[in-house]
C-alpha cells in the first residue's frame, strides 16, 4: 500500500504540489491525469525520490520513503519512461538485466529471468536478446523498458507517459499488454497520461490533478458518470461521447434535433408555405406538447389536398419510428433498408425527440471513428 | 655519404630515438588521458562553474610547447621527467575537452533511466556516462596522440632524446637528410597511432552505438534523394 500525505513540492518558491493526499492499494492500476503543468509526473517522481518532496510524506507498506536510501529503494520500483532511455551501449538482454546485476544477481539467475521477461511479451529470446535497441522497433524498444522496470520484480512500478511517443496502432496493443501483465503478476502500477482514452482502457483508478491538488479520484466509470468538476468534464469532453459511442451509441446520439414541425390544425397552404421556406419536402406533425403524430409530405398535399383544409386527414404513420433510447443500429438499418430519406426518433413517451437522417447518421459514425465533430 | 653509408651509420640510434620518442608518446597521452578523464568526470558535476573554466585552461593550451618546456626545465631539470610533465599537461586538454562535452551531452533521458533504475552516481558513470561519451573521449585521445607525436620533437631540446635529436642536428648541422629522418618517421608514427586507435575504438564501440550514425546518414541521404 503506497499512502502519500500532504505531500507538498515547490520549484523556486512556485508550488507544483499542493497537498496531496491519497493510498493506493496494492495490484491497484493507478492513472494519474491532468492538464499540462498540474504536478502529475512531480507526484509520480517524489515516490521513488527522483524529485524531493518539500513536506509531507509518503509511506510505502506503513514505511517512509525518507527512510530508505534513495538507490536502493529505486531497484524497487520499476520505472518507465516516455523517451524509452533504453541504454545503447547495452544488448537487450544487458539493458533487461540492468537492476539486477546491481542486485548482484549471478549470471545464470539473470539469463532465466530476461528469458522469462522475453517470454512475458512474445520476444524470442534467441532472436531479440542480443539485439542492440537501435535494432528495434519503438514499439519492441518500449516494450524492453517495459520488462526492464519488471526484472527485479518490484511490486510497484511507475510510468511516466510510456506510451506516448509510440503510433496508435502500437500504443493500443501495448496498453493491452501492460494491463494483461499488470493483472497477472499483480502488479502494483502508477501511471502518468493526458491521454483520457488511455487512462479509461487502463485504470483502476483515475486521480485527475490539477494545479496541483486532485481534484478527483474515481473509476473511469464513475469519472465519466459524474465528474466532480467543471475541468474534469471538459477534459473528458469528447472521450465521454466517444467512449459511450463506442460501446452503445444510441438513436438519440445520432439524431438531428432541430426538425420542422407542424401543427396537425395548421391549413395546406401554410404547410406548403412552410415546406418551401424550409426548403424541405416532409414535415413533422406535432400536437402542442410536441406528441408526434406522423409527417404530412408534399406529394400527398398536391394529390389530396384542399386548399384551405387543415392536414389532419394528410397525415401519414407509416413512417420508420424509433425511440430514444433504442440502439443506433437499428436507425441505420430502417434508413437503408426503407429507403426512407429519414427515421423520426420519439422518447418513450410519444414525444418527438429528432430525426435520423443519412447524413446525420454519418455524421455520427466519423465522429465514433475518428473522435471529430 | 652514401645513402647506404648513412644508414649504417644512424640505424641503431634511429631505432633507439623511434622507441624513446613512441614511449614519450604513450606514457603521456595515458597519464594526460587519466589525469583528464578525471577533471572531466569533476567538470560535468558542476556544469555552471566549468563554462568558465574551460575557456581559461583553452588559453593555456595555446601556451607554445617551446616555451613552457624552457620555462619548467628551469625548475625541474635537463631529465625525462621535465618531459613527461610538460607532455602530460599538453595532453590533457583535447582529451578534457572532448571527453567533458560528450559527458555533457549524454542524452538526459539516459541519466534519468540510470537514476530510475537506481543506480549510483558512480555507477552510472561508469555503465552509462563514459560508455556514451566514448566516441567523442576517443576522438580526444586520437587528437592528442597526433599533436604529441609532433611535440615530444621538443624533448630533444633539452637533451632527451627522441626523433627531435635528429631534426636538431640535421638543423644545427644544415643536414636536410637528417631532418628528414627524424621528420619521417615522426609523420608515419603520427599516422600510424592515429590508424591503430581508430582500429581500438571500432574494436570497443557497441554495435548497438556504431549503427545509428550509420543510419541516420542514411536517412539523411534518403530525405536528400526524396527532396530532389
Amino acid at each position: 500500500m503506497i499512502e502519500y500525505r500532504d505531500v507538498v513540492k515547490s520549484y523556486g518558491g512556485k508550488p507544483v504540489v499542493k497537498g496531496i493526499n491519497l493510498t493506493i492499494q496494492e495490484g491497484e492500476f493507478v492513472i494519474l491525469i491532468g492538464p499540462s503543468g498540474c504536478g502529475k509526473t512531480t507526484t509520480l517522481k517524489m515516490l521513488n525520490r527522483l524529485i524531493p518532496m518539500d513536506s509531507g510524506d509518503i509511506l510505502i507498506n506503513g514505511k517512509s520513503i525518507k527512510e530508505q536510501e534513495p538507490e536502493l529503494l529505486r531497484r524497487n520500483i520499476g520505472y518507465v519512461i516516455q523517451q524509452i532511455g533504453l541504454f545503447p551501449n547495452m544488448t537487450v538482454e544487458q539493458n533487461i538485466t540492468v537492476v539486477p546485476r546491481m542486485l548482484k544477481w549471478d549470471k545464470e539467475r539473470r539469463r532465466e529471468r530476461a528469458k522469462e521477461l522475453l517470454a512475458l511479451v512474445d520476444m524470442d529470446y534467441d532472436t531479440y536478446a542480443h539485439k542492440y535497441p537501435n535494432e528495434l522497433s519503438g514499439g519492441q524498444q518500449q516494450r524492453i523498458g517495459v520488462l526492464r522496470a519488471l526484472a527485479a520484480e518490484p511490486p510497484i512500478v511507475l510510468m511516466d507517459e510510456p506510451f506516448g511517443a509510440l503510433d496508435p496502432i502500437t500504443r493500443d496493443s501495448l496498453q493491452d499488454e501492460i494491463k494483461d501483465l499488470q493483472k497477472r503478476l499483480n502488479k502494483t502500477v502508477i501511471f502518468v497520461t493526458h491521454d483520457m482514452n488511455e487512462a479509461i482502457k487502463l485504470a483502476d483508478r483515475i486521480v485527475f490533478m490539477c494545479d496541483g491538488k486532485i481534484l478527483q479520484a474515481a473509476s473511469p466509470e464513475e469519472m465519466l458518470r459524474s465528474p466532480a468538476d467543471d475541468i474534469i468534464r471538459e477534459f473528458m469532453g469528447k472521450h465521454v461521447q466517444r467512449v459511450h459511442m463506442e460501446d452503445e451509441l444510441t438513436c438519440s446520439d445520432i439524431m438531428r434535433h432541430r426538425v420542422a414541425t407542424i401543427s396537425p390544425q395548421r391549413r395546406t397552404l401554410e404547410c406548403v408555405e412552410l415546406m418551401s421556406q424550409r426548403e424541405v419536402n416532409s414535415l413533422i406533425v406535432v400536437d402542442d406538447d410536441r406528441t408526434y403524430l406522423g409527417i404530412v409530405a408534399i406529394e400527398d398535399i398536391k394529390d389530396r389536398g384542399v386548399a384551405g383544409e387543415t392536414i389532419c386527414p394528410l397525415i401519414r404513420t407509416d413512417v420508420p419510428c424509433v425511440e430514444t433510447g433504442q440502439h443506433a443500429k437499428e436507425a441505420f438499418r430502417l434508413l437503408m433498408d426503407m429507403k426512407a430519406d429519414y427515421v423520426v426518433v420519439v422518447t418513450p413517451d410519444k414525444k418527438l425527440a429528432g430525426i435520423v437522417t443519412k447524413s446525420s447518421m454519418s455524421k455520427a459514425m466519423a465522429s465514433a471513428l475518428w473522435g471529430e465533430g | 655519404m652514401t645513402l647506404q653509408h648513412f644508414m649504417d651509420t644512424y640505424a641503431l640510434d634511429l631505432l633507439r630515438a623511434i622507441f624513446v620518442h613512441l614511449g614519450y608518446v604513450i606514457l603521456c597521452v595515458s597519464i594526460g588521458t587519466v589525469i583528464a578523464l578525471v577533471l572531466a568526470v569533476l567538470l560535468t558535476r558542476i556544469p555552471k562553474i566549468s563554462r568558465f573554466i574551460m575557456p581559461v585552461l583553452s588559453v593555456l593550451q595555446t601556451i607554445p610547447g617551446i616555451v613552457f618546456i624552457g620555462i619548467l626545465f628551469l625548475y625541474t631539470g635537463m631529465r625525462p621527467r621535465t618531459v613527461i610533465i610538460a607532455l602530460s599537461i599538453y595532453a590533457i586538454f583535447p582529451v578534457l575537452k572532448n571527453a567533458y562535452s560528450g559527458i555533457l551531452h549524454v542524452d538526459d533521458k539516459y541519466r534519468e533511466a540510470a537514476r530510475g533504475c537506481g543506480m549510483s552516481q558512480w555507477q552510472m558513470l561508469f555503465s552509462v556516462e563514459f560508455p556514451l561519451a566514448m566516441p567523442s573521449i576517443f576522438v580526444g585521445i586520437r587528437m592528442t596522440t597526433i599533436y604529441l607525436v609532433s611535440w615530444t620533437v621538443l624533448a630533444a631540446m633539452i637533451g632527451q632524446g627522441g626523433l627531435g635529436e635528429f631534426i636538431y642536428r640535421g638543423v644545427g648541422t644544415n643536414d636536410n637528410r637528417l631532418i628528414l629522418m627524424g621528420a619521417i618517421p615522426a609523420a608515419l608514427m603520427a599516422i600510424g597511432l592515429g590508424a591503430l586507435l581508430d582500429k581500438i575504438q571500432k574494436k570497443l564501440t557497441p554495435r548497438g552505438m556504431r549503427e545509428p550514425e550509420q543510419s541516420t546518414q542514411q536517412s539523411q541521404l534518403n530525405a536528400q534523394e526524396g527532396e530532389i
